[in-house]
């Protein structure tokens, strides 16, 4: 086990430095200077000899590599620059809306992996008609655009029923339809793979044996399917959790919920590099440490795996 | 006395078209062990999944009847086909390595089949594993830490266990050596002595029949073309019968 | 044995349900496609033509889908964004696969250290929420329909990439592939003849499920108001200039949301319907 995580956490460092070379590099090669973009924001008509001296002053005359190992320095003491927009540390902006964001993407993937459960199940069920249903529905439901499903929402609950409300201070209430929306067309996608990977094993020999056994669908579902197929899953639902971290920068904006998604739009509109490229970094390492998680699960779900990796 | 097994005019296939299986009848009596061999693809292995329910989709009985231990299967509903297997017909399959649950110890499958046959966990399953010759410590491992014989072997502990009263065994040998193979056949007659449990033994190859069970079924392209004594096929009407008799004798004497 | 022969009358039996799903998504494709000709053959008002004094009308004779915010033919609209919207869905897919094939093949068959250096850099793209990574390439390039077409396919390629090896890997273990290597033909020879012929199916399948992931990602950007720039009709952009118009005029948000609705679920459909159609196995009946 531990063995497993020092060889899953070695392999991981050069991911890492990857990872913060391209959210270096995106700025670096971005069109459009931030210097320029600085002095736009202050109103200011550039000078040549302004943008020389400022520009040796962010340290841009240096060597990229140089750049980027002191970007490096800064970014691990957690110091990812200013915002243009408002001159606030990008980590401060970030971490103010950050549980915001991660309470709606966690509970839409509570409710999505709830929901794809059901789905997967279903659509695999005796009844021919039920299955066909499922299977249609689920479809249907992987191609509703978020947006739109979010629209319909609000026209349905609360324009005309009265429910909920369109200003949100985050509190739980308001995140039950935002999360719905999010849940129900992500949870549809998982519940494709749920069928799928059921599928696949219903078509194996060992399950064949189970049924021969004279084992109740239930029981082979819990005890034969489930345990083969958790490992898959568990990378599935690390996957959704990212798309959902992307996710919920259009839901949150219909539904204006406080999270990351409003200072996001915002900062691409203003062009806020900092920001930007902060939300980025953050995102990328929240999502990184759910496949690592999710790895684990993948560990410990694999006896084969888990004897040749195993520190014994 | 009543069969234990009665398969009359049994036809399996696709819905509108040729029969797979072409109304193939033939019993089991109690305690009977039979053999029922034929070429490759002549439908050994669809008429032991049929008589186990286990078809798959797009195939299904086209006419006929299966009647097992006093109870119709005949387009049985699920549950009806539930409460009969494992305890009325249970099946070895071929291809050992793949048939048990990869993520799953030997012990707790062997002890599910335990709980299904309404047994003590502990005694049945210690008990099958000293019948078959292993060692009660396979309990605690995976089914990739056995060899494929010890798989077979574990599988007809879990029939042991199960007690059925139809035991079939899908050419139970195949892709094992030929030791192996002495020691798979020697667990499985003593697996029937004890449960008193018909055979119905399926195999191309007529010298492992002949170990388990003297009447011999004979079937060729989805038919049943002969039923008689192992020792009566070199001589029967049937040329495929004939045919797989002096194949077996061929491979017995040195060229 | 018997198992095998049972597979291509399953097929033409078509008792999976996949064929009907299939037409449906061919048929609803088809339609997009005529609409979007239409405007060659039918007589349609201009999609900038503004008619002020129809503001926000309903359906009317003159306007089937009435007309938006600023009095211009929601109908129009709708038909001149078709190019548009699937235009940008097939050019980002084309820019994926551009890098994922050669990038997916080349690892796969070249094999040990070249596979794992091309992988790995994949998997540091894919280490990003692929959205997230597409906002902030969009985010540094400044809005546009081109950008969120480079942030998306830049943000999509590497698990395509990823899938493209894994097809051909698995490809490439068949045993008439590995005769064919081993009487001696050419690695491009049984990469042309062997390998592609069977890597092109299950392709299709991805390409048409990728293709109605991009599309939707595509119309949210523009929804949010990053991705196609007013005036250019595209249905994520209509939705989102209908959005302060909500309550007075539903039927400018119902429209366009419709249209990718449906747009997205042709090709769901139509991959779905293949790959029921590839898929021999066949599951126990418990």
């Amino acid at each position: 086990m531990l063995r497993f995580i020092l060889i899953r956490l070695a392999v991981a460092v050069p991911t890492l430095l990857g990872m913060s070379v391209v959210a270096f590099a995106i700025v670096a090669i971005a069109p459009g200077d931030p210097v320029m973009m600085e002095l736009r924001a202050l109103g200011v008509v550039p000078k040549p000899e302004d943008i020389a001296a400022l520009r040796a002053e962010y340290g841009l005359d240096q060597p990229f590599l140089l750049r980027y190992l002191d970007w490096l320095g800064r970014a691990v003491q957690l110091d990812l620059g200013t915002s243009i927009a408002t001159g606030r540390s990008v980590v401060t902006e970030i971490a103010m809306r950050l549980p915001a964001t991660l309470s709606l993407a966690v509970s839409a993937l509570i409710g999505a992996v709830l929901v794809s459960v059901v789905f997967g199940v279903c659509a695999l069920s005796r009844n021919r008609g039920v299955a066909a249903c499922m299977r249609g529905l689920t479809i249907l439901l992987v191609s509703i655009p978020s947006f739109w499903l979010a629209l319909l929402f609000i026209y349905l609950f609360v324009l005309t029923i009265g429910w909920g409300r369109l200003v949100s201070d985050g509190t739980w209430s308001d995140l039950i339809l935002p999360a719905l929306t999010l849940g129900l067309g992500a949870g549809a996608s998982l519940g494709r793979v749920v069928y799928e990977r059921i599928r696949a094993e219903l078509s194996e020999d060992h399950i064949r044996l189970a049924i021969a056994k004279g084992l109740a669908p239930r029981r082979i579902l819990i005890s034969h399917i489930a345990p083969r197929i958790v490992g898959p899953l568990a990378t599935a639902w690390a996957n959704t959790f990212g798309a959902l971290l992307g996710g919920v920068v259009i839901v949150e904006s219909i539904f204006g919920w406080p999270g990351l998604g409003q200072l996001i739009l915002q900062a691409i509109a203003q062009r806020d590099f900092p920001v930007i490229q902060a939300y980025l970094v953050f995102m990328g390492l929240i999502f990184f440490t759910m496949s690592i998680l999710a790895d684990i699960v993948v560990f410990f779900t694999d006896p084969q795996l888990r004897r040749t990796l195993s520190d014994d | 006395m009543v069969a234990l097994l009665q398969v009359q005019n049994l036809s399996v296939g696709l819905p509108f078209s040729a029969p797979l299986l072409d109304a193939i009848s033939f019993d089991i009596a109690e305690s009977e062990r039979v053999g029922l061999v034929g070429a490759s693809g002549c439908g050994k292995s669809l008429t032991a999944g049929t008589l186990c329910g286990l078809l798959r989709t797009p195939l299904r009985v086209l006419a006929g009847s299966i009647r097992l231990d006093g109870t119709s299967l005949t387009d049985a509903s699920p549950a009806t086909w539930r409460a009969a297997r494992g305890r009325s017909v249970f099946q070895i399959f071929q291809s050992p390595g793949t048939a048990l649950t990869p993520v799953r110890r030997v012990g707790t499958q062997l002890a599910e089949a335990a709980q299904i046959a309404g047994r003590d966990t502990k005694a049945a399953v210690s008990q099958a594993l000293d019948a078959v010759a292993l060692q009660p410590d396979v309990t605690g491992l995976f089914p990739y830490q056995l060899s494929g014989g010890m798989k077979q072997r574990v599988l007809i502990a879990m029939a042991l266990i199960l007690r059925p009263r139809l035991l079939i065994a899908d050419e139970p040998t195949t892709g094992l050596d030929v030791l192996t193979e002495h020691d798979i056949l020697t667990a499985l007659n003593t697996a029937a002595d004890e449960t008193g449990a018909s055979v119905l033994f399926i195999s191309h190859d007529l010298r492992a029949v002949r170990r388990i069970a003297t009447r011999t079924l004979v079937m060729h392209a989805g038919r049943l073309v002969e039923d008689a004594d192992i020792a009566d096929l070199a001589i029967s009407k049937a040329p495929a019968a004939r045919a797989l008799a002096t194949a077996a004798t061929a491979l017995q004497n040195p060229c | 044995m018997i198992e095998r022969h049972l597979s291509l009358p399953a097929l033409r039996f078509g008792l999976r349900g996949g064929r009907f799903g299939l037409m449906m998504g061919v048929a609803l494709l088809l339609g997009f496609v005529v609409l979007g000709l239409s405007p060659l053959f039918v007589d349609i008002a201009p999609p900038a033509q503004m008619d002020l004094l129809a503001r926000l009308a309903g359906p009317s004779d003159t306007h089937p889908l009435g007309t938006d915010h600023l009095g211009r033919d929601v109908l129009s609209r709708l038909i001149h964004a078709v190019p548009v919207s699937l235009g940008a869905a097939f050019a980002t897919m084309l820019a994926i696969l551009a890098i994922a094939l050669p990038w997916g093949v080349i690892a796969a068959v070249a094999g040990g250290r070249v596979d794992m250096v091309m992988m790995r850099l994949a998997d540091i793209i894919m280490a990003f929420p692929t959205l997230v990574l597409a906002l902030a390439i969009i985010g540094f390039m400044g809005a546009s329909l081109q950008a969120s077409i480079i942030g998306i396919a830049a943000a999509w390629w590497p698990s395509n990439a990823r899938m493209v090896r894994a097809l051909v890997l698995s490809a490439s273990q068949r045993d008439f592939v590995r005769a064919a290597y081993l009487s001696g033909a050419s690695r491009l020879r049984v990469i042309v003849r062997h390998i592609l012929p069977q890597v092109l199916p299950p392709l299709a399948v991805i390409i048409s499920l990728e293709t109605a992931s991009v599309l939707l990602a595509l119309s949210a950007l523009s929804f949010l108001g990053i991705g196609a720039q007013p005036p250019t009709p595209e249905w994520g952009a209509m939705l989102n200039q209908a959005r302060p118009f909500f309550s007075q005029a539903p039927h400018m948000l119902l429209v366009p949301g419709l249209a990718v609705t449906a747009a997205v679920l042709a090709l769901n459909l139509i991959g779905e319907g293949l790959r029921d159609l590839l898929d021999t196995r066949e599951p126990y009946e418990w």
